[in-house]
């Protein structure tokens, strides 16, 4: 019998002593993490350093998980807001968003040059978004949340959510026409 | 605004997709949590409030303030859902204190439970609970207070976290929940 523990027992054997319970959550949550990071970031180096970062940070500040029931929402938010710190260093080291070559090549595997070049095209295209856009854009339709939790995440009120949403589906619309169309 | 539109269906397909991470990750992260110190549940805080409370000093209430005081809570009281803390000397909800005794005040009609939830309760969410005078949605508890800064946010029926609208948000923090911040002078 396979037996899974909630988050929130989870949650409480870590502040109870138990750090090595804080592995399952790593397990539960890295992949959702790392999508997102990835998606946000536009390659695997800064994504895993967000994605560490949050889970450390996530650790540190654990009693601040109130209710412990909600701590995949609460990892998350802070996952948001630690894409957003390294996407604005970043940003200020003046460097291209670019899929890294490692992150291609694992992508590349098994599938055709057909199916690269379209996950290539739309890498390039999420990155030439607003990180705003961006976050917007991910936060609704990657990660399925609804305008009110993302509102909740980002701060932003729900017609500017709404707003950020159309434009980014409008600037991808078009630049992923240009790029597979010429 | 979500009308159907195969080219973004299909990238929003594709970025649905699982993304391989290092798998030493996992290994890096439990390595620095382990070196870490442990995230600690206690009640420090609080017997530093009360330590700082026993040497004893005065809270004086003016009439004035008193009015002031009642003037914000019909303000309040007005306005829906609304939260505030502030001292019993202190006419407006402000985010710098100069007292012992903070009073924390939500109005959440139709909630069952209301706490207060931050820094100087170790972020327990059960610690502090807020009650209700009279079934009008207004939900107070007076918290003492050492001088210092805290983060600090309510929880309504165990599970919404509402933010203190009348006091400014921690910039500082990185936890992604929407806190606010109270400073109490010495």
């Amino acid at each position: 019998m396979v037996r899974t523990e909630s988050d929130a027992a989870l949650v409480r054997r870590v502040l109870g002593g138990d750090t090595g319970a804080y592995a399952g959550l790593v397990a539960r949550y890295r992949d959702r993490l790392g999508r997102y990071a990835v998606r946000m970031l536009g390659n695997a180096a800064d994504a895993e350093e967000a994605v560490q970062d949050a889970f450390v940070r996530g650790y540190r500040s654990l009693v601040r998980c109130v209710p412990p029931e909600r701590f995949g929402a609460w990892l998350f938010a802070i996952l948001v807001n630690r894409c957003r710190t390294i996407g604005a260093q970043r940003a200020r080291r003046e460097r291209t968003v670019v899929l890294e070559e490692a992150a291609v090549e694992r992508a590349s595997v098994g599938h055709t040059a057909a199916d690269t070049a379209w996950r290539d095209a739309i890498a390039w295209a999420l990155a030439q978004l607003t990180t705003e856009q961006r976050e917007a854009f991910v936060l609704k339709y990657v990660e399925e949340l609804s305008y009110e939790e993302m509102s909740e995440l980002t701060g932003a009120g729900v017609s500017a959510l709404k707003m950020r949403v159309a434009r980014a589906r409008e600037e991808l619309r078009h630049l992923l026409s240009e790029e597979l169309h010429g | 605004m979500d009308e159907r539109d195969p080219l973004i269906d299909r990238a929003i397909e594709t970025l649905r997709e699982s993304v391989r991470l290092d798998p030493g990750l996992d290994r890096r992260v439990m390595e620095e949590v382990e070196r870490a110190p442990a995230p600690r549940v206690g009640a420090r805080r609080w017997w530093s409030a009360w330590e700082w409370l026993r040497r004893g000093r005065t809270v004086t209430v003016s009439p004035l303030g008193g009015l002031a005081a009642a003037a914000a809570l019909a303000a309040l009281l007005l306005m829906g859902r609304w939260g505030a803390a502030w001292v019993e000397d202190t006419a407006a909800p402000t985010e710098v204190l100069e007292a012992a005794t903070v009073q924390f005040v939500l109005v959440a009609p139709g909630a069952s439970m209301v706490t207060v939830v931050g820094d100087f309760n170790d972020w327990v969410a059960t610690a502090t609970p807020l009650r209700q005078a009279s079934g009008d949605g207004m939900w107070t508890v007076t918290v003492p207070l050492p001088p210092g800064r805290y983060r600090y946010g309510f929880l309504v029926d165990g599970t919404e976290w509402v933010r203190d609208p009348s006091t400014p948000p921690a910039l500082d923090d990185d936890f992604g929940r929407p806190n606010s911040v109270v400073t109490v002078r010495g």
